[in-house]
């Protein structure tokens, strides 16, 4: 029997230092959502796990007008999906949390985890990306702070060095006027792998043009990706519906997909267009607004509009 | 005839008799069976889809501490074996794999990670031989062969085509005539996909090998003499040297309805002396225990301008995959669907490839011929520009028409289920843009086969009720209703037996429709002839005649003189005592006349225009089920079908390489069966024209409600946007390719096969 050795460290300091001293041979495990899953099918044999969950104090989610949101390591999804500051201001991260699996995994899973399993496909991803998030890690030499733009290399890799680890992800706080929304794409309405998952948030001028449009893709590329070329098209432009149809087409074709037993490439290309429309036009038609809950999750998972 | 309301018992709720095992988690199922020295099972699958076993070595394996025994295949007799007739298998392949997941060994050790460690040990040396995997291409004399000596095989009739393991057909009157004088012709090919059962428990057992040398089998199965059958035919021992034990069965819907693996826990705990349990993976299920495979569909129907079916041509392609693991379709009627057509030509294939072999899922083959039927109903009605219900309505079968298979359709109630559709659906009715309605009629009949039951009553009145069935979706609860609706006692003075192949008499599987109208049919008769002895005591202990006798609520009395009489406790202590002894009633049978089930069925949907998604708003079904025994299990039955029905229309998709014909997705992340979240709530009408045969006018309930939603849905879409997809499942990607054009036909060569039969 494939076994291993449970290491629950109390502290962050000690969680480096049992990084430190097993290398290579330990696993650093949040909620093992997906750690378990890879464990049984042999994937990851680590000689020992460093559980986080007995660390006190990261799991939480604050905000301020000043820093924006902050989010500790131990955070699950679904505190983010229940958390009010996150629905209200963050509506497409509140999107992202609520297409993410189904309540029980949600309460296991946390956002670090996510970030670090680094999935392409990973639900809170784009919306995190769109959000400019920030990542503040923690290694051998010391702390430093990434944009999680910078952090995922490749599918399930990321730029933490060995012994590192994922302390807190901050959002700026959102300008005003701003919208936004993650959407979904998969055949079914929970328990699913989203086959594209597209997030966009629109920030307009008081004259309705676009200060800024972030827009994120999942599932499309070997990482989650920001939609660079779509979001120029946009900025200080009207976002009419051919200007945010133009974007579409550009984000569309900035991706880079594969085909596999959820859907062919072309397909989820053309998804990737159809997605960023409609977050964009959600984002733009709730700018300012602070849109209800039971929208955001009817719009972030429902299979057909 | 029998109305309703005279029913004591039926009709009624019953909560189920094994309700309070279930919800307590003290239900025992086949991997709750723990035995002293018990040992795990693993097995190991083959890698390749057509090989010869060059050699397999398992030393490293045997010499691995806590190993007891390693077996391939040529540790078994040199046997094949079949489902039916045709023996084209063998439990564990000698020389040759035949399908990607095929096991070709497996390891009894201490704990299961050990028998793992075993497996992983063994090295096997394949020769890849040539292969097939699509069953178009497999049907081409050049294609590679399966079973280059198939027609040595035991069992196999006469020379069917390349790779063909079965042909049904079924003829009536001068097609080519007909056709000539239609006034249209319509013409399609559908697909539909692989599938699998989805069940919730893993396939599992337990054998034991008793001091006697008898063999135990603790199985999750629905057909417990099957599989004591398939393992004396596989091991050469006689039936009588094995004894089933069905457990608690966690879902099957046809996948355990014959022998799968209880043959190497057999063989090993048979070589140790030692109890062996295989509970199998999730993967394991989905890589080696037989689904539903696709099936390609060409139909042809020559139409009259009023809108009379008067032709009918369908060819149908069965993937059988490696072996036939189960009969390809459940008959050839179903290529006319519920409909009366004087001339028919009907050929249904079942193909050879090398992928995992096709298994049985609820009536097997007939939703793969309804998406067919009914969506071609749809393109008729199109065609010729007349409504879809009244077409339907128009060639529906009535009282008197034959049958595909001769049989006089007796009274039903067709018509009426139509009826309640057009009117809860609202039929027809104008949508909103990207909104439609579709509708399907399904069409089965009651399954009969071997059906024992024995009944006794016991000294406090109550009765014990043996069957031979196996428990299937709360059949004992109905089986026990009947018995108690019978007897004229409660439904709480009916206990059911637990049961193995020992004690109760033979019988056939829990499947096919059949459990309630077969076996209840003898539940009934038993229970009939247990009053009739009842009553013969009664009269002889009160010296009246029998005929001056009534039975009512547990008591036998004289009918003039109410107060005058003994209750079934009285009658049972004084039985022990009686010339007639202790009072038993039995019945068995076998055949019971041609019952036909009748479902129309309605959807309404929504479609994604950027995404093609499909979503179900609404889904009605209306279903002849003659009397509803328990109306909350014939409701559940229904609301079951329906939603495996959406599965197949929507996501469900069993995919397979198709170069090894290796199963694509094996496990419920990349198998997507349909959440509550993407379901509409359930709208159930029944309707009852109680059969002629059946226990108290009930027909079989199971089957139909999954052949309704493909075409429903299907025909929704056509309805809602305007495309017809003739493939399933109707995913967001096909559909969005329709509305855009790039939908191809599925090619078929009809031709060539008119032409292999000589007709021009
Ligand atoms: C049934 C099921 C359904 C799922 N559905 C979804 C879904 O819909 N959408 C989705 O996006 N995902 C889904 N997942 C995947 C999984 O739940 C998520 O990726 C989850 O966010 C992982 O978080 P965790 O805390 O469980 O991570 P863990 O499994 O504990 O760890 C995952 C990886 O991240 C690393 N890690 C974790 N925390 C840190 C840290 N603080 N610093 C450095 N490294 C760290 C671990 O070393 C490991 O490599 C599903 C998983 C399951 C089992």
């Amino acid at each position: 029997m494939a076994r291993f050795d449970y290491l629950e460290p109390h502290s962050v300091d000690e969680a480096l230092q049992m990084l430190a001293e097993h290398g290579d041979k330990t696993r650093l495990v949040a909620g093992s959502t997906d750690f378990l899953v890879r464990w049984r099918t042999g994937v990851w044999r680590p000689e020992s796990v460093v559980c986080m969950q007995h660390v006190p104090g990261l799991d939480y989610i604050n905000w301020n007008p000043d820093d924006g949101l902050s989010i500790g390591a131990m955070a699950s999804v679904q505190d983010i999906e229940l958390n009010t500051e996150v629905r209200s201001r963050y509506p497409a991260l509140a999107a992202g949390a609520t297409s993410f699996a189904g309540v029980q995994v949600r309460n296991l899973a946390t956002v670090a985890g996510n970030i670090c399993n680094a999935s392409p496909a990973g639900d809170t991803l784009p919306a995190l990306l769109a959000y400019n998030a920030q990542c503040r890690i923690i290694g051998p030499s010391g702390e430093r702070s990434l944009p999680l733009d910078e952090l995922f290399v490749g599918p399930g890799r990321t730029a933490l060095a060995a012994g590192e680890i994922l302390t807190e992800i901050r959002l700026p706080p959102p300008a005003p006027n701003t919208g936004g929304l993650y959407i979904k794409h998969s055949p079914r309405g929970a328990m699913d792998i989203s086959a594209v998952g597209v997030a966009s948030v629109v920030s307009l001028n008081d004259d309705g043009t676009c200060a800024s449009a972030r827009i994120a893709l999942g599932s499309v590329a070997p990482t989650p990706l920001r939609a660079y070329g779509a979001e120029g098209r946009l900025v200080s432009q009207t976002p009419d519906a051919a200007n945010i149809a133009e974007a579409a087409r550009l984000a569309s074709q900035s991706c880079n997909p594969i085909a596999d037993v959820r859907s062919g490439a072309d397909y989820r290309r053309e998804m990737v267009r159809v997605l960023t429309e409609r977050t964009l036009q959600h984002g733009v038609a709730t700018a300012g607004d602070t849109p209800s809950f039971d929208d955001i999750r009817r719009l972030a998972v429902q299979t057909a509009w | 005839m029998t109305t309703t309301t005279q029913f004591k018992v039926l009709e009624q709720n019953h909560p189920r008799v094994d309700a309070y095992e279930k919800v307590t988690g003290r239900a025992t199922y086949a991997s709750d069976v723990y035995l002293p020295g018990m040992l795990a099972c693993k097995l190991l699958p083959s890698t390749r889809n057509h090989a010869r076993i060059v050699s397999i070595d398992t030393s490293a394996a045997a010499a691995l501490p806590g190993v007891r025994c390693v077996i391939t295949g040529t540790d078994f007799p040199d046997i094949r074996f079949g489902s039916g007739a045709l023996r084209d298998r063998y439990v564990m392949p000698r020389e040759v794999v035949n399908f990607v997941g095929e096991p070709v060994a497996a390891v009894a050790a201490d704990d299961e990670a050990t028998a793992q460690e075993a497996i992983d040990l063994i090295k096997v040396e394949y020769e890849d031989i040539p292969s097939v995997v699509n069953p178009l291409a497999a049907m081409g004399e050049g294609a590679a062969s399966v079973h280059p000596d198939l027609e040595s095989y035991e069992g196999y009739g006469f020379t069917l085509g390349h790779n063909v393991s079965t042909l049904l057909d079924a003829d009536r009157g001068d097609v080519e005539q007909a056709f000539r004088d239609a006034d249209v012709v319509v013409e399609d090919v559908y697909r539909s996909q692989g599938i699998n059962q989805g069940f919730l428990e893993p396939m599992a057992c337990v054998a034991d090998v008793e001091p006697s040398g008898r063999l135990v089998i603790y199985a999750s199965t629905q057909g417990p003499y099957q599989i004591r059958a398939g393992l004396a035919a596989v091991l050469e021992i006689p039936v009588s040297r094995i004894r089933v034990v069905p457990m608690e069965l966690g879902g099957g819907f046809g996948a355990k309805l014959r022998l799968a693996f209880e043959a190497f826990p057999a063989l090993l705990a048979m070589r140790t002396g030692r109890p062996v349990k295989l509970v199998n993976t999730r993967e394991e299920v989905f890589t080696m225990n037989g689904p539903r495979l696709p099936v390609t569909n060409y139909i042809r129907s020559g139409v009259m301008n009023d809108g009379t079916i008067v032709a009918r041509e369908a060819y149908t392609i069965f993937d059988v995959g490696a072996y036939l693991g189960a009969g390809p379709n459940s008959g050839i009627g179903h290529g006319i669907g519920a409909y009366r057509i004087p001339n028919f030509r009907l050929r249904s294939y079942g193909v050879y490839t090398n992928k995992i072999y096709v298994g049985s899922y609820r009536a097997s083959g007939v939703a793969d011929m309804t998406f067919a039927v009914e969506s071609h109903m749809d393109h008729i009605a199109h065609q010729i520009g007349m409504d879809a219900y009244d077409l339907r309505l128009h060639n529906a079968l009535r009282e008197g028409d034959v049958s595909v298979s001769g049989a006089v359709v007796p009274s039903n109630g067709l018509i009426e289920t139509l009826e309640a559709i057009k009117e809860k659906i609202d039929w027809p009715r104008q949508l909103e843009d990207g909104h439609g309605l579709g509708l399907a009629l399904c069409e089965w009949r009651s399954g009969s086969g071997p059906s024992t039951a024995a009944i006794s009553v016991n000294d406090d009145g109550t009765v014990s009720l043996l069957t031979g069935s196996t428990d299937i979706s709360g059949s004992d609860t109905s089986l026990a209703a009947i018995a108690a609706e019978a007897l004229g006692i409660p439904m709480g003075s009916v206990v059911v037996a637990k049961r193995d192949t020992d004690m109760a008499p033979y019988t056939g599987q829990s499947g096919g429709s059949r459990v309630v109208y077969s076996q209840g049919t003898a539940v009934q008769r038993a229970a009939e002839e247990t009053v009739q002895k009842l009553i013969a005591l009664a009269a002889e202990r009160l010296g009246v005649p029998e005929d001056a006798l009534g039975c009512e609520d547990g008591r036998v009395y004289v009918m003039d003189n109410e107060p005058q009489g003994l209750t079934f406790a009285q009658l049972a202590a004084a039985s022990i005592t009686s010339r007639g002894g202790p009072i038993i009633g039995t019945a068995s049978l076998s055949s019971m006349p041609y019952t036909p089930v009748f479902a129309a069925q309605a959807a309404e949907v929504k479609v994604d225009r950027g995404t093609g998604q499909v979503k179900v708003l609404r889904y009605i079904q209306a279903q002849d089920v003659g009397v509803a025994i328990n109306p909350m299990a014939v409701e559940g039955q229904l609301d079951g079908g329906v939603v495996q029905g959406i599965g197949r229309a929507l996501t469900e998709d069993q995919q397979f390489d198709p170069d090894t014909g290796a199963v694509r997705n094996p496990s419920f992340a990349s198998y997507l069966m349909p959440l509550a979240i993407d379901l509409p709530e359930s709208e159930v009408v029944l309707i009852k024209v109680p059969a002629e045969d059946g226990p108290f006018g009930a027909r079989a309930v199971a089957e139909p409600p999954g052949f309704g939603p493909p075409a429903a849905i299907a025909n929704a879409v056509y309805d809602a946007v305007g495309v017809r997809v003739k493939q399933l499942p109707l995913s967001g990607e096909r559909v969005l390719a329709a509305l855009n054009g790039d939908y191809d036909d599925i090619p078929f060569d009809v031709e060539a096969l008119r032409l292999a039969e000589g007709i021009i």
